[in-house]
């Protein structure tokens, strides 16, 4: 027994040493970064193109190969096969370099990345995030989604970088993104993050079945009532033989983008207290539960769970909407990704319908700098390359989304993809609203962002199920928000400093807009406000300010 | 007096062996037991406090235990785990019924195997012969035969193994593969469940439309005419058990409580105010009744004897009064849903606040069926001596006195450990499903104890509340498991 112990014990030690060393840092040549995102099929091009970006800005490491004994000896150095990829493709002498029967001239110089980019899709959940930012062993670039929320959470546990200074130096400031997007890259006045792509959500539309059912297109830009009668008229339309309703005007209805375009957002100014208690929050929930029950031109969580059991990125959604289940799709432009596979369809898109503000929330993944990580700088140039060209345009290529940096939606081959032409005219429509109508999301510095968008969701199901009226359950979420700001206060000196402030801000403003007074538009903190503001003229400055 | 070279080798040896078990356990165990206790009186918030930043953990007594009692919500939750656990005694009893089954000899050379398959190619003919006649459109149906014709071809093969290995399967599939087969099978509109169930709710629908209210509201009279003489046989019962000296004090007045508590609740939900007056009038009585029968105790016992069978007896009871009033008020509720132009709806189960938990105990107890307390019966029944049996045949006991008279009391301390363990798991219970299925809603309802520590630990970071709850929700389990030791083993043992 003693003797299987032992040998046990040599096993275990014995894979142990293997495990080491055969760990990814060993098998490099040079240091290693970790990319933290979601496995997409672009990612291997994505970082193909950063480690010749590299080269191309002459962060490249030479090495003088002067003979056949040197030119054996690099080849047999631990180069993995993307750097083998990137030495081969930055250089002049090509694939022959590693290719030990083929000849090449020496001497030669070769320029090869400083750093190798990996992928890290297995931490991609947003609490291995944190769990592993907090322990100090998080991948050094870390995506984060939803347009700035998982930064604000990740920011406040102050596991990122704040790449303000760097930003000035390798030059992805944020006047190389748009303007309504800016606030969302930063957390208390500091920026954090740069955008990965930029996403917003509007309708697209199935031509092929508003004609299959004679019914007219939708205008570009709509009223809730225009929607309404739309919507009303297809579904009766479209199920005019069918035992029961199959067929349904949109997948969902925009809840965020119905508050604000009725003036309201979650937050005030200052984002110091929720602000769902208000009416027009509940009207929005009235509305929607109107639309999915009375006038059946929204599908209920009942129709939704029988029509697909799987959500999210390439889900049956995408299928449903291509099947004419959906006519209308909420949804971003990287849908394009999973359109383009269905073949060609007649595509067309629309805002979202309005009361007062017509608008869009502008979101997207950001790029963000772990604090603890070893080769910050490498990482902070991954974020510059996410401004530059190479980047912007593998995201026009590829439909996904918005490219970080505007100026490449001016483009022929944004506008008009050769290979796409059944979506020109489409890509306007994203470019254009994400310069004109579109407004970030608003999140309070005092209140996680997911604890605002779990009472939400209840307070949704709760009218839904009739259970509250839209008032009662609209009510009782802003006091949920409302009582974890007050706790989050109480926890912590640094916040309660600061909300004291606002909370001075706040008078200010109220006072200020009681007697019908202008505002400066540095008092006001919360995104939307900035837009509502300057659109009802309450701003003293002429132009609302994108200044966090 | 020391050891010899020999006795110190074979020590080290030992120590050798268990070193790393030890360490283990010290390690990954009781350390953060014990830090997990330490964190539940801070204020530890994984955002505030870890390495990038200056503000430090403090303590803060019993602050958290405080914040929990006075969450609104905490009831709710605790209301919801209490709901699913309501799925125990028929998860037991289903394994039992599972172990009992599988106990018995299905080969194919006795008569009742051979009639078994020939069951089995009738159900086979009959569902050839709907798809060829064109009346086979239910593909449920079709799917349900040939997967009961499988099961019986498998069992006339390989014996009570295959169906051992049939009835444990859903307890090494994976979880989250069960859930999201369990989601398909709940799709409101065409899952299979509903697809199943509109036949028979059209059936209803039309003998609600066809029949006067008035046959409805007999019927559910009639349910809480029922529901009345339950409580009188169950005071009957009682206070028989507490003049021979069976029960005390404290059992017969909980288990009074107990089966009274849903007439005290009817007023709220009844439909009819006749029911309401029926299940009064037998209420009343009930309590005539024990007021009689409270006198002249033959046998004296300890106040809190028989605690534990009786509290089972009657909140078994008080289920099926509850059952046998709601049912009445379904009855009620019949011509008036029969009207409705689509007529009776099935369930829409996950999206429906009322339908989402009775759905996932409905899983639980599929799955439960076969697990582990199968396993646990089918050895206890293997340990029952063959003797008791035939004592049993030799005086003439019939199937069920059997079953009651030797089976059932030979297996109570094998029930006794599963009732221990399914409490103990059902109260911490109830995360991956919810996770998976419903995401703790709609509104909340699928929200459990051990799916809040998740959210307040991992969504919110909050750590030292979060340790709060687990520890609460330690506390309860361990007090429920101290009753259940002190008053179920003592069952067990007699």
């Amino acid at each position: 027994m003693r003797l299987l112990f032992a040998i046990f014990a040599l096993i275990l030690l014995a894979a142990g040493a293997i495990t080491y060393w055969t760990q990814p840092e060993k098998r490099s040549e040079v240091p290693v970064i970790y990319w933290v995102i979601d496995p997409a099929p672009a990612r291997p091009e994505q970082i193909a193109l950063f480690h010749q970006w590299l080269l191309d800005q002459g962060h490249g490491t030479t090495h003088e190969i002067r003979n056949r004994e040197e030119l054996a000896v690099f080849r047999q150095r631990r180069w993995s096969a993307a750097m083998r990829a990137a030495i081969a493709a930055g250089n002049p002498a090509g694939e022959s370099i590693f290719d030990p029967n083929a000849a090449v001239e020496l001497p030669l110089t070769v320029v090869a990345p400083p750093v190798e980019m990996r992928l890290d899709s297995a931490s991609n959940d947003l609490y291995k995030k944190l769990v592993q930012g907090v322990s100090g062993v998080a991948g050094d670039v870390i995506e984060c989604y939803n347009g700035g929320q998982q930064m604000q959470f990740l920011a406040s546990g102050g596991m990122l970088a704040d790449v303000t200074e760097s930003a000035k130096i390798h030059g992805f400031t944020p006047d190389r993104t748009y303007p309504a997007l800016v606030p969302s890259l930063f957390y208390q006045g500091r920026q954090y993050a740069f955008p990965r792509n930029v996403a917003q959500t509007m309708y697209w539309v199935n031509l092929e079945v508003f004609r299959q059912h004679n019914q007219p297109p939708p205008p570009a830009r709509w009223t809730l009532e225009t929607f309404e009668e739309h919507g009303r008229a297809y579904v009766e339309a479209a199920n005019r033989d069918e035992p029961r309703r199959q067929w349904f005007f949109a997948d969902r209805a925009m809840k965020t983008e119905l508050r604000r375009s009725l003036g309201l957002s979650a937050f005030n100014e200052t984002l110091t207290v929720c602000t769902l208690d208000d009416p027009r929050s509940a009207q929005v929930l009235a509305l929607i539960q109107k639309w999915t029950y009375e006038d059946r031109i929204l599908p209920s969580a009942a129709d939704r769970a029988s029509f697909e059991t799987e959500g999210g990125w390439g889900g049956q959604s995408f299928q449903l909407f291509r099947s004419g289940r959906y006519a209308l799709f909420a949804s971003g432009r990287w849908a394009l990704m999973l359109f383009r596979r269905f073949g060609s369809m007649e595509l067309a898109v629309v805002e979202p319908p309005y009361a007062i503000l017509p608008n869009t929330v502008l979101s997207g993944g950001q790029g963000t700098v772990f604090a603890g990580s070893r080769h910050r700088t490498f990482a902070e140039l991954f974020l510059a390359y996410m401004a530059d060209e190479p980047y912007n345009m593998q995201i026009v290529r590829s439909g996904d989304a918005l490219p970080p940096n505007p100026a490449y939606t001016r483009t022929e081959a944004y506008l008009r993809p050769p290979d796409y032409p059944n979506e020109w005219g489409t890509h306007e429509m994203w470019s254009t609203a994400a310069e004109t109508i579109a407004i970030t999301q608003s999140f309070s510095p005092y209140v996680l962002p997911v604890t605002v968008m779990r009472h939400d969701r209840d307070a949704e199901d709760e009218v839904m199920n009739n259970r509250l009226t839209p008032e009662a359950a609209t009510q009782r979420l802003a006091a949920h928000v409302n009582d974890a700001i007050a706790r989050n206060i109480r926890e912590s000196s640094r916040l309660r400093a600061r909300y004291e402030e606002d909370l001075a801000l706040q008078a200010k403003i109220d006072e200020a807009r009681a007697v019908g007074r202008k505002v400066p538009a540095a008092w006001i903190k919360n995104p939307f406000h900035h837009r509502w503001y300057a659109s009802q003229g309450w701003l003293e400055d002429a132009e609302p300010s994108h200044a966090p | 007096m020391p050891l010899s070279r020999s006795q110190t080798r074979k020590l080290a040896a030992g120590l050798a062996f268990l070193g790393p078990n030890v360490a283990g356990f010290l390690i990954f165990t009781l350390f953060p037991l014990v830090f997990s206790l330490v964190m539940a009186f801070t204020n530890w918030d994984l955002r505030l406090h870890n390495t990038f930043t200056d503000e430090s953990v403090r303590f803060v007594g019993f602050a958290n235990f405080s914040r929990l009692f006075r969450e609104p919500d905490f009831l709710k939750y605790l209301g919801n785990t209490l709901f699913l656990m309501m799925g125990i005694p028929f998860s037991v009893a289903g394994s039992l019924g599972a172990a009992l089954l599988l106990s018995q000899d299905l080969k194919g050379r006795t008569p009742r195997a051979r009639s078994l398959i020939a069951l089995a190619i009738l159900l086979t003919i009959s569902c050839a012969a709907l798809v060829v006649t064109g009346m086979g459109a239910s593909a449920v149906l079709i799917l349900v035969t040939g997967v009961g014709c499988l099961v019986i071809a498998l069992g006339f093969g390989f014996g009570q193994s295959a169906y051992r290995t049939l009835f444990y399967f859903p307890h090494f599939t994976a979880g989250v593969a069960t859930f999201l087969l369990w989601k398909r099978l709940y799709a409101p509109l065409n899952g299979p469940i509903n697809n199943a169930l509109r036949p028979p709710l059209a059936a209803v629908t039309a003998l609600g439309r066809t029949f006067g209210p008035e046959l409805w509201l007999g019927l559910a009279l009639l349910c809480a005419l029922l529901a009345a003489l339950l409580p009188l046989f169950a005071v009957r019962r009682l206070s028989r058990l507490w003049r021979d000296g069976e029960a005390g004090w404290l059992p017969l007045a909980l288990g009074t409580v107990a089966i009274l508590v849903p007439g005290i609740l009817w007023p709220f939900w009844t439909k009819t105010t006749g029911s309401t007056a029926c299940v009064a009038v037998g209420f009343l009585l009930a309590l005539l009744l024990l007021a009689r029968r409270l006198r002249g105790r033959e046998f004296t016992c300890a106040f809190d004897r028989g605690l534990g069978p009786v509290l089972i007896t009657c909140l078994g009871g008080m289920v099926l009064v509850f059952a046998l009033l709601g049912l009445g008020n379904v009855l009620v509720m019949l011509p008036l849903a029969a009207a409705a132009p689509e007529g009776i709806p099935a369930p829409e189960w996950l999206t429906q606040y009322h339908w989402a938990k009775p759905s996932l105990m409905f899983m639980g107890f599929w799955a439960a069926i076969g697990s582990n307390n199968m396993l646990l019966y089918l050895a206890g029944l293997s340990n029952i001596p063959t003797e008791l049996y035939e004592a049993a045949d030799i005086d003439g006991a019939s199937r069920s006195q059997r079953f009651w008279h030797v089976t059932w009391p030979q297996l109570a301390p094998v029930t006794f450990f599963i009732l221990v363990m399914a409490v103990i798991g059902g109260l911490q219970g109830g995360f991956e499903m919810a996770r998976t299925m419903t995401q703790g809603g709609p509104a909340k309802a699928t929200t459990t104890l051990s799916y809040y520590v998740y959210i307040e630990g991992f969504e919110t970071g909050h750590l030292g509340y979060a340790s709060a709850i687990a520890w609460t929700l330690f506390a309860l389990v361990f007090a429920v498991t101290l009753f259940n030791w002190k008053f179920g083993n003592r069952y067990t043992n007699d």
